[in-house]
């Protein structure tokens, strides 16, 4: 294509481009911007922590401020305690006050309403590709694969070597669909938030033409849905034990039998142990839950900041670690659903 | 006694500010020391039996997020302060 000479200067000249709009960034970011008292480029973002209804209009609109809260006389009265905390945060935000705060004083939903929030139709978005993904790729399987068949062969190898390496074949094989579905659930989620269009989809307040509400945002920065993953997950550890051991396996956890068999002492620590054994194993959902819900929050914001701080080119680093740190999450998602699994089939009588 | 009056100085502002600071900078160093120590004995068993890399390094990892859940609790913490309350 190109002479080795016209090439390094095309690098050279694509090098220095960077570096200027890295320059032109830390000028007109919020950095340069504090230091040399003018204009950021970008306004100050704001970030959301609970999720923002999309669907329906209305209680989207309510949650812009667009509308006022209905009176409560349509409401039933029962429904008033849950009403409390929403009309408390209305007068806040009504009265002018929490203005740098935005959206943090919306109004949460009440107990009875119900909404698509955009992390809903983010998650069902993740699913549609997913599914397109694998019916693309490996719909008509042909015995030599193509391409694309080959990188989801690839792929399925990969995660049924990892959990036959921690559970062994047999199991391996029927653990793989639930392990497969949270590691591709996870991994397509945290990476589809990655797109641009997560950012620049929504609908814009009534004062500004800013963004209010996203109607994207990636799954994994509303805390239900890693909630929601790590019950799966749970569930599922605990049917296998019950699975492979019948009601045995509750003397994991209430281990009284062995205060008879291995007398007073050795039975009382057993017993013990058994109790920790089953706080750590509720522990487990809050970890898990936490986890995953953090690490795609912390990246939601930094991604946001950074752009606000330094924008254009400072960014991309940040991307680069967040691709990271989505495939690092998937796999241990799943990676520790195998774990716990292992330790609830191979428990043993003792 | 500086402290007392320099913490009464302080309005609700400040100290939401400086508590989500304190919650990310003192959470934060427990989970460093304990993703060093990790790394550094997945090195070393590297180090010892470089055919086993592979399967260490997954190991580590899985460790390592262990480790790492507690950092995230302390950044939550502190984004709750920071945005929430």
């Amino acid at each position: 294509m190109l002479a080795g000479v016209a090439a390094k200067r095309l690098l050279l000249v694509v090098g220095v481009v960077l570096v200027a709009l890295l320059l032109f960034g830390l000028v007109r970011g919020a950095i340069g911007s504090a230091i040399l008292k003018s204009e950021t480029l970008i306004p100050r973002p704001e970030i959301h922590l609970p999720p923002q209804p999309v669907f329906p209009a209305s209680s989207r609109e309510l949650h812009l401020g667009l509308t006022s809260k209905p009176s409560e006389q349509g409401v039933e009265a029962d429904a008033h305690t849950a009403h409390d905390l929403p009309e408390k945060t209305a007068d806040e935000h009504g009265g002018g006050e929490s203005e740098d705060h935005g959206e943090a004083h919306a109004t949460p939903l009440a107990v009875t309403e119900f909404a698509i929030t955009n992390t809903m139709l983010s998650a069902w978005f993740a699913t549609i590709v997913i599914i397109l993904f694998f019916v693309l790729g490996a719909g008509k399987k042909s015995l030599v694969p193509g391409r694309f068949q080959s990188v989801i062969e690839s792929l399925f190898e990969a995660i049924i070597n990892f959990s036959s390496a921690v559970l062994g074949p047999g199991m391996a094989r029927k653990a793989f669909p639930i392990v497969a579905t949270i590691f591709f659930f996870v991994l397509f989620n945290a990476w589809l938030g990655l797109l641009p269009v997560y950012q620049f989809l929504g609908f814009v307040g009534a004062d500004d033409d800013l963004i209010k509400v996203h109607l994207l945002r990636p799954a994994g920065t509303d805390l239900n849905m890693p909630l929601a993953l790590a019950l799966v997950s749970f569930v599922f550890v605990e049917v296998w034990g019950f699975k492979s051991h019948g009601f045995g396996y509750l003397t994991k956890f209430f281990a009284f039998g062995s205060i008879i068999k291995k007398g007073p002492f050795q039975g009382l620590i057993d017993v013990f142990v058994g109790l920790l054994e089953f706080v750590s194993e509720l522990i487990r959902v809050v970890s898990f839950t936490f986890r995953l819900f953090g690490n795609m929050t912390a990246g939601e914001i930094l991604v946001v900041m950074i752009t606000f701080l330094v924008p254009l080119v400072a960014t991309n680093f940040v991307y680069g670690l967040e691709l990271l740190v989505g495939l690092i999450q998937s796999v241990i998602f799943a990676g520790l659903t195998l774990v716990f699994l292992s330790v609830a089939v191979s428990h043993q009588e003792h | 006694m500086e402290m007392m009056v320099l913490l009464q100085a302080l309005d609700a502002e400040a100290a939401k500010l400086l508590a989500a600071g304190l919650a990310i900078a003192v959470g934060v160093i427990g989970p460093g020391i304990g993703i060093g120590i990790l790394g550094a004995g997945a090195m070393n068993a590297i180090g010892r039996n470089p055919e086993a890399a592979g399967s260490i390094t997954t190991n580590m990892i899985l460790a390592i997020a262990f480790a790492e859940a507690l950092g995230i609790y302390a950044l939550i913490v502190s984004v709750i302060l920071l945005f929430v309350v």
